[in-house]
């Protein structure tokens, strides 16, 4: 039985698909014109149909179906055999009598209980009648409404009907109708494990498939509900802040989409201008960083030896023919071509078009970040005097300076301060001081000394950041600024109202005894004032004793001061015949320094020994500048106008033990190590600062410089 | 902007350096120093790569995101900083 709903009914004109393929064979004619039109099977008896209606029917009915299922009555029960498949109980023969009423029973079971079949009835009722039904749209609100739905039995379909026939005892046919009777009795009982019987399965069979093609539009896959999309829409939904599991976040988004479907509108977003992109503080940075990473790119070999990591070739760069002696013979080492000897290996060199021209004055490695330099140019003569330069360079970018800092005259010597990383000082030929802040873009010192009441009048050799632990002679602890210039003060600054300097010493002309207050020689700078003091070229304090210093002048001696006194000396070295150009401890040896001056010597001394303990020469020019080695008791580097050289005390005290040549036409004017690594930069007077590595320098072990050399 | 256009400028001189590419949002490239077929060719191929590499590192952990992308490859290196209204790329041979 199917159970339909009343209103599809109504509005339905019920003509089965397969009904109405049945009714229209219409008529069948063979060969010979006759009318062969199949019979139907079953005539039914319109009132016997009805009286059985009636009585299974159980449930309740609506009144107006009866009649329809009466009209249609006839149809479906002559095409009862089209409805099987709907029908899901079978009637048996009579003879089955026991069979059919069991069917039957079941059949009233199976009336009463239609709603569990309310869904197939309706999916199959739908199915017939799709084509004529006028489909309503379901709109959001019809969702909600209450809909009445009617639940009916529909007739029953009879398929075979064999009523019983009752013999009487008397007739003839009892014998035979006993007989069968008999039989088939015996034919029940048999059949429980009969070979003759057996259960067996049927198999349907299945209709011949036709391919059909059929062209649909493109598909469009869209990962919509990828991770972060789903978190993107959540924050920007306001809907919290808290980092959520991806299975809440689908859960609740889920629900907040449903009721914010209007409120959340994706924000249409204007073209940005290409201008406005192109001067975006983010694109400045990511050009900034992508310029350094191709520099990498090009300079990761000489990095990698900068850092003394091993040096990979590249797999797939051709191998190329040019040797790199080519970049050897800038420098012409007068080494032979076995690896063994100890050299010097150029690596890169930090110049650009700012700096051509310039002369390297001096160099400072940033305390903080050992990848940071600042150069200052200028030039030592006075006569050829420019605009300083002051550029800091970094270690990723060899081709253009992180800052360049422009000053009216001649940066001569600069220092970047301990405690406050960034803050640079800087001294200039016309005898001002002033202080950079390098991590900010200005271009203007934070402060400089020009109002300074007493201020250097003459070229600032040299200044340095010193940090006095202790505090000297009351004065407060930290770190003070010390310059040196060649108006013959050691002054200390510092901040109060403005920058202001005390003068530590004042370096008097120590002459020889014989003519104490002579007019001093001719100095190197065209001063015609009579002064008694000399001018101060360099200074450098004790590593460990931040109270006593040493400094030296234009005449070449060495005074060794504390800041305690002002007024005296505590000692004085003389042994220099000229300038004297750098002066420095040794950072391993606390009573050995090193002092270069332009008589072509460096002199190694010790403290309490007036006559320096030894001397080296190698050339004919004036030395520049000498640094110990960081790295090693023994070593210390000079640079003389043509070469720089590296002296190994421990190998020799006689000649230096790597010898580099400038190139023709440049004067090399300043040294620094590195802290970290073996590399050494040379700065020469064409504005180039050379990074050159050192190589296969085996250096004893020891500290003691004194072991071996004569004392006196 | 001078600043920019001197970055750009100085990196365009570097060793090694093909070309530049600033592509806005939608693909359209605003400033290149490679010829058009070659410009439009980078900007499309690379915008989905971007995309694709965007979602992998987000699908991993939301919070996180894309800030570059290098692919090196046998004759050259492809460089892209991606941000969320244009791509810089920049193509290079080191070895040059």
């Amino acid at each position: 039985p199917i159970g339909q709903t009343s209103d599809e009914l109504f509005s339905s004109q019920v003509h089965p698909v397969l009904f109405s393929a049945y009714k229209t064979v219409g008529f069948v004619f063979d060969e010979n014109g006759k009318d062969v039109t199949p019979q139907p099977l079953y005539q039914p008896d319109p009132a016997a149909v009805m009286s059985k209606h009636s009585k299974i029917f159980a449930s309740d009915t609506s009144g107006g179906t009866m009649s329809d299922f009466y009209s249609t009555a006839y149809q479906t029960t002559t095409n009862a055999s089209f409805a099987g498949p709907f029908t899901r109980s079978v009637f048996g023969s009579s003879t089955v009598s026991r069979g059919s009423q069991s069917t039957m029973e079941s059949m009233n079971e199976e009336i009463e209980d239609p709603s569990s079949k309310r869904d197939i009835s309706i999916s199959l009722s739908d199915v017939q009648v799709r084509r004529e039904e006028v489909k309503e749209l379901i709109k959001e609100e019809m969702l909600d409404d209450v809909v009445d739905r009617y639940l009916i039995e529909s007739e029953t379909l009879w398929l075979l009907h064999m009523p019983a026939v009752s013999v009487s005892v008397d007739s003839e046919e009892a014998e035979s109708v006993k007989e069968r009777n008999n039989l088939y009795m015996e034919l029940c009982k048999n059949r429980m494990g009969n070979d003759k019987y057996v259960e067996r399965s049927m198999q349907t069979f299945n209709g011949a498939p036709k391919t059909k093609e059929v062209q649909s539009e493109a598909i469009t896959m869209v990962d919509a509900a990828t991770t972060w999309d789903m978190y993107d829409s959540f924050r920007s939904a306001g809907l919290g802040e808290a980092a959520l599991s991806p299975d809440t976040d689908k859960a609740t988004s889920a629900s907040s989409s449903r009721i914010e479907i209007e409120p959340f509108v994706v924000p249409s977003e204007d073209e940005p201008d290409p201008e406005l992109v192109l001067q975006s503080e983010k694109f400045q940075q990511d050009l900034f960083v992508m310029e350094r990473i191709i520099l990498e790119n090009i300079y990761q070999p000489k990095l990698a030896a900068y850092r003394q990591l091993p040096t990979l070739e590249d797999p797939d760069s051709v191998p190329k023919v040019v040797p790199t002696v080519v970049s050897r013979r800038e420098e012409s080492s007068l080494d032979e071509e076995s690896t063994l000897t100890p050299a010097l290996e150029r690596l890169w060199s930090f110049s650009c078009e700012l700096t051509s021209g310039h002369n390297v004055s001096s160099m400072a490695w940033n305390k903080r970040n050992p990848d940071l330099l600042a150069v200052g140019y200028g030039q030592f003569d006075f006569k050829d005097q420019k605009s300083g330069l002051i550029c800091c360079w970094s270690l990723k970018n060899p081709t253009w300076p992180e800052r360049v800092f422009t000053c009216e005259s001649g940066v001569t010597t600069l220092d970047f301060s301990a405690s406050n990383a960034s803050q640079l000082a800087v001294g200039m030929h016309d005898g001002s001081i002033a202080t950079y802040n390098v991590e900010s873009r200005e271009k203007t010192p934070v402060i400089d000394s020009s109002d300074c009441a007493h201020k250097h009048t003459s070229p600032v050799w040299q200044v340095r950041w010193i940090d006095h632990e202790r505090g000297a002679s009351g004065e407060d602890k930290g770190e003070t600024l010390i310059s040196v210039s060649a108006d013959g003060r050691i002054s200390k600054w510092f901040l109060r109202k403005g920058l202001d300097c005390i003068d530590l010493m004042k370096l008097k002309r120590t002459r020889n005894e014989k003519d104490k207050k002579q007019v001093g020689d001719k100095e190197k700078k065209s001063e015609a004032l009579i002064s008694r003091q000399a001018p101060g070229l360099c200074f450098d304090f004790h590593p460990t004793d931040s109270n006593i210093y040493i400094a030296g002048t234009e005449e070449g001696h060495i005074h060794k001061c504390s800041c305690s006194y002002n007024e005296q000396f505590l000692e004085t070295y003389i042994a220099h015949k000229g300038p004297l150009y750098r002066i420095t401890w040794s950072p391993f040896c606390s009573d050995v320094f090193l002092s270069c001056s332009s008589d072509w010597t460096i002199q190694l001394w010790r403290q309490d020994l007036f006559t320096p303990v030894l001397g080296f020469t190698s050339t004919q020019s004036a030395v520049y500048d000498v640094m110990w080695s960081p790295k090693w008791a023994t070593v210390f580097g000079a640079v003389n106008e043509g070469r720089v050289e590296i002296w190994d005390l421990g190998a020799s005290i006689l000649d230096p033990t790597i010898v580099s040549l400038a190139s023709p036409g440049v004067k090399l004017t300043s040294l620094l190590f590195a802290t970290e690594t073996d590399c050494i930069l040379v700065g020469d007077s064409d504005g180039q600062v050379s990074i050159y590595q050192l190589k296969n320098l085996t250096v004893g072990e020891g500290t003691q410089v004194r072991q071996g050399f004569p004392t006196g | 902007m001078a600043e920019v256009e001197e970055t750009l400028k100085r990196i365009q001189g570097q060793k090694g350096v093909q070309g530049i590419i600033i592509v806005n949002a939608e693909g359209i490239p605003i400033k290149t120093t490679l010829d058009n077929s070659s410009t439009v060719q980078y900007a499309g191929l690379i915008h989905q790569l971007v995309m694709k590499a965007r979602t992998t590192v987000r699908d991993i952990d939301p919070q996180n995101d894309l800030t570059f992308l290098r692919v090196r490859s046998k004759k050259n290196e492809i460089m892209i900083a991606p941000d969320k209204d244009y791509f810089l790329i920049v193509i290079q041979n080191p070895s040059d």
